[in-house]
């Protein structure tokens, strides 16, 4: 049993966490507002070029092979740096591809060519063969697909097949939405859940990148309040402030714990692993929600301006919340679950 | 990274849970103090005839000389066969064993060490006093030297079984010059000498095992003095260390079992509409939450327990665990009396099966023990993270 990242592991998430601190700061988000995008074209391409989008597609389409924790790891990187863009709904969509045989848009989603964006199905009506209602997609800009995930499965829409595309604003400035129209339009890739639980990863990677946030946000609280001095002392000599801080920790803690364990128990197909993954994804989008908001407060009125960067926090963790399946959404399931092993 | 017991490890686990089915008391543990010292004295006694007391200390005092993953695999096998734990050997086995083992003389740890795992001798903890509680460190509890003898006058509170006890880890002033955190001496008391008058304190969940201990000229060997005179407050923080780090991780395991079988609960018992408990939205809502949590709270467990196999001292981590673990405590044990209703009403105590309402009252103690719930937000904010004091 050994539950910490291996050394092997912490070098390959800082190199990541290194290109995306000098080449994707937080500042980005601000800057490319009113882009059609979040994330620059030639950004994702580096990051393709990094193998972030091919970290656990088999090597005959350009992965690295690795397994589910590794991915795990890194998306908390993606999360704790805030990065933009459809990477979770990218990396699962190279996934199906490359398990239905389809090498050619495997390999060309890993070398970057093609992203693959989020589809959240409310009462649209998913088969195996065809899509049908309306969708809500998260980051459509430039990709080619969308994922489309069911209980029964996972498959991928073309972007350019969905009809009557209406941007929307998003509440978070580091991502985009609209909202479109499936009208029999037809599923490709598809994977049954049995196959390979799509969702469950979705699930996890996503938990990861809450988990990043959650951190991000006790980091950033914990330093404002060691160095914004009131009444001549350092805010977080306050039990008020430093007690807030220390709950921060322990939300990301065991967010984190949590999210590794569901990771390990789904790559090797653990009796519980749906139990343990919806626990993870329910106690990772609280951990980052509520550090979120904390964050916000222990900063003030700085934290509440568009300048700061503590909203984009909050903002996002919203929406990573509403993907896999939200807190509220895997409550029930995870009662009717047998009790963990 | 992985969750792979090795087979020697599984092996390990269908012996613990063999043995455990054969031989785990059947009888309810009696509430007459007399009597429940020698229920917990024969259960641990049992153990240790049977081969698992110490799994993890080391074999020259008695243990198995095996890691703590053993000793995790232990606590779940025990938890899931349903058993109460060991309260009278709590302190014996979990402060101050390992505080002997890290700290201790060879002569103070080949006597004692042995005597704490054969179940032969229940400990107790001279810690919080009424003016020093939190502030652990304002204790007045003076040991003056008198030849080869430490003289003890003052008081101690919160001392939980210290009327069936044999020895105390028990702290003292014996400098008050300088620092606060200077001048404290651990020494090790034995219960039954003269000048030692132990009274006892009723608390909230109807439990008789606190105690108050006042302490009148109490002569005692500066033999057993553990650690340096004057440097007890070192040695006292490695007990808390070990404490919040590892004493825990069976009441974690246990808390798993506890809300499973509060969703059992939740299933048999209706409610006021004649439908069961758990078809009402917000108690589910709540019983998943507490199965997410504590899930959380397993998997905080095993890595403590993966850092702890990296590194012999439990850092201040183990804050984040106990805090975490008190506060999910508190949850469930209040869930429990809204899932029971009015039927919460009775007073069942929580050593019979069943004991909702006793364990709620029970839960109150697990952010207050130990160190409070605010304190570990001290050590956390202060130590983790690098707040300033």
């Amino acid at each position: 049993m050994d539950l910490l990242p291996s050394a092997e592991q912490r070098e390959l998430t800082s190199a990541a966490a290194e290109f995306f601190a000098e080449q994707i700061p937080v500042s980005t988000i601000r800057e490319r507002r009113d882009e059609p995008t979040a994330i620059a074209a030639k950004l994702w391409t580096a990051g393709a070029e990094l193998g972030l989008l091919g970290l656990s597609a088999p090597e005959e389409v350009g992965g690295s092979g690795r397994d589910l924790p590794d991915e795990a790891l890194l998306f908390r990187e993606v999360g704790r740096a805030l990065v933009p863009g459809p990477f979770v709904t990218t990396v699962l969509g190279a996934r199906l591809a490359a398990s239905t045989g389809n090498h050619e848009l495997a390999t060309n989603i890993v070398e970057g060519r093609c992203a693959v964006a989020a589809g959240l199905l409310n009462a649209a009506r998913l088969s195996p063969e065809q899509l049908t209602g309306r969708v809500r997609v998260v980051d459509p800009g430039g990709t080619g697909y969308v994922l489309v995930v069911g209980t029964d499965g996972a498959g991928l829409v073309e972007t350019a097949a969905l009809a009557d595309v209406r941007p929307l604003e998003s509440i978070d400035p580091g991502s985009r939405l609209a909202d479109a129209t499936a009208d029999d339009t037809p599923v490709t890739c598809w994977v049954a859940a049995s196959d390979d639980p799509i969702r469950l990863r979705g699930a996890v990677l996503t938990a990861a990148q809450l988990v990043g946030i959650a951190e991000a946000t006790r980091d950033l609280a914990t330093e404002h309040a060691k160095t914004r001095v009131q009444f001549g002392r350092p805010i977080g000599v306050h039990q008020a402030v430093k007690h807030r801080c220390a709950d921060m920790a322990v939300n990301a803690d065991a967010a984190l714990q949590q999210t590794l364990f569901a990771a390990v128990c789904l790559a090797t197909g653990r009796a519980d692993a749906t139990f343990q993954v919806l626990a993870a994804k329910v106690v990772a989008g609280r951990a980052a929600i509520d550090n979120a908001a904390e964050c916000i407060q222990i900063h003030g009125g700085m934290g509440y301006t568009y300048e700061h960067d503590a909203h984009l926090y909050l903002k996002r963790a919203h929406v990573l919340d509403q993907l896999f399946g939200s807190r509220t959404d895997h409550l029930t399931p995870l009662l009717a679950e047998a009790a963990a092993q | 990274m992985d969750l792979d017991f090795t087979p020697e490890q599984q092996l390990f686990r269908d012996e613990v849970r063999t043995w455990l089915a054969e031989h785990a008391p059947t009888e309810p543990r009696p509430h007459d103090a007399g009597a429940m010292r020698e229920y917990d004295l024969a259960w641990q006694r049992a153990q240790w005839e049977g081969g698992w007391a110490g799994i993890a200390w080391p074999k020259e005092y008695g243990g198995s000389g095996l890691s703590t993953v053993q000793q995790l695999i232990w606590y779940e096998e025990y938890a899931r066969a349903g058993l109460p734990a060991i309260d009278a050997c709590f302190v014996g086995l979990n402060h101050a064993g390992p505080t002997l083992i890290a700290k201790a003389g060879e002569e103070q740890k080949s006597f004692h060490l042995p005597r704490i795992l054969r179940g032969e001798v229940v400990w107790c903890q001279g810690f919080s006093e009424p003016e020093a509680g939190s502030d652990l460190a304002a204790l007045s509890t003076r040991g003056e030297i008198d030849g080869d003898e430490l003289v003890v006058t003052g008081q101690k509170i919160w001392t939980s079984f210290a009327h069936i006890a044999d020895y105390q880890e028990l702290l003292v002033r014996t400098d008050r010059e300088g620092s606060k955190h200077h001048g404290i001496t651990w020494v090790i008391a034995d219960m039954r000498s003269p000048g030692i008058d132990v009274r006892p304190i009723e608390t909230i969940d109807g439990g008789a095992e606190f105690c108050e201990v006042f302490y009148d000229n109490v002569r005692i060997p500066l033999s057993n003095v553990v650690g340096r005179r004057d440097d007890g407050w070192r040695v006292a923080m490695s007990t808390l260390s070990f404490e919040r780090g590892t004493a825990y991780t069976a009441s974690q395991v246990r808390l798993s079992k506890v809300v499973e079988n509060l969703i059992q609960l939740a299933r048999e018992r209706t409610g006021p509409n004649g439908r069961p408990m758990i078809t009402d939205d917000e108690v589910a809502r709540r019983l998943a939450t507490a199965r997410a949590e504590v899930a959380s709270l397993r998997a905080m467990t095993y890595a403590g327990i993966c850092r702890n196999l990296q590194s012999a001292t439990p850092g201040p981590e183990g804050s984040m665990l106990k805090l975490y673990y008190s506060d999910i405590a508190k949850r469930v044990a209040r869930l429990a009396m809204d899932v029971l209703g009015p039927e919460g009403l009775h007073f069942v105590t929580r050593w019979v099966p069943g004991g909702w309402s006793g364990n709620y009252f029970y839960s109150f103690s697990a952010s207050i023990g130990g160190g409070t719930s605010e304190i570990q937000r001290n050590i956390i904010g202060e130590r983790v993270l690098g707040l300033p004091r």
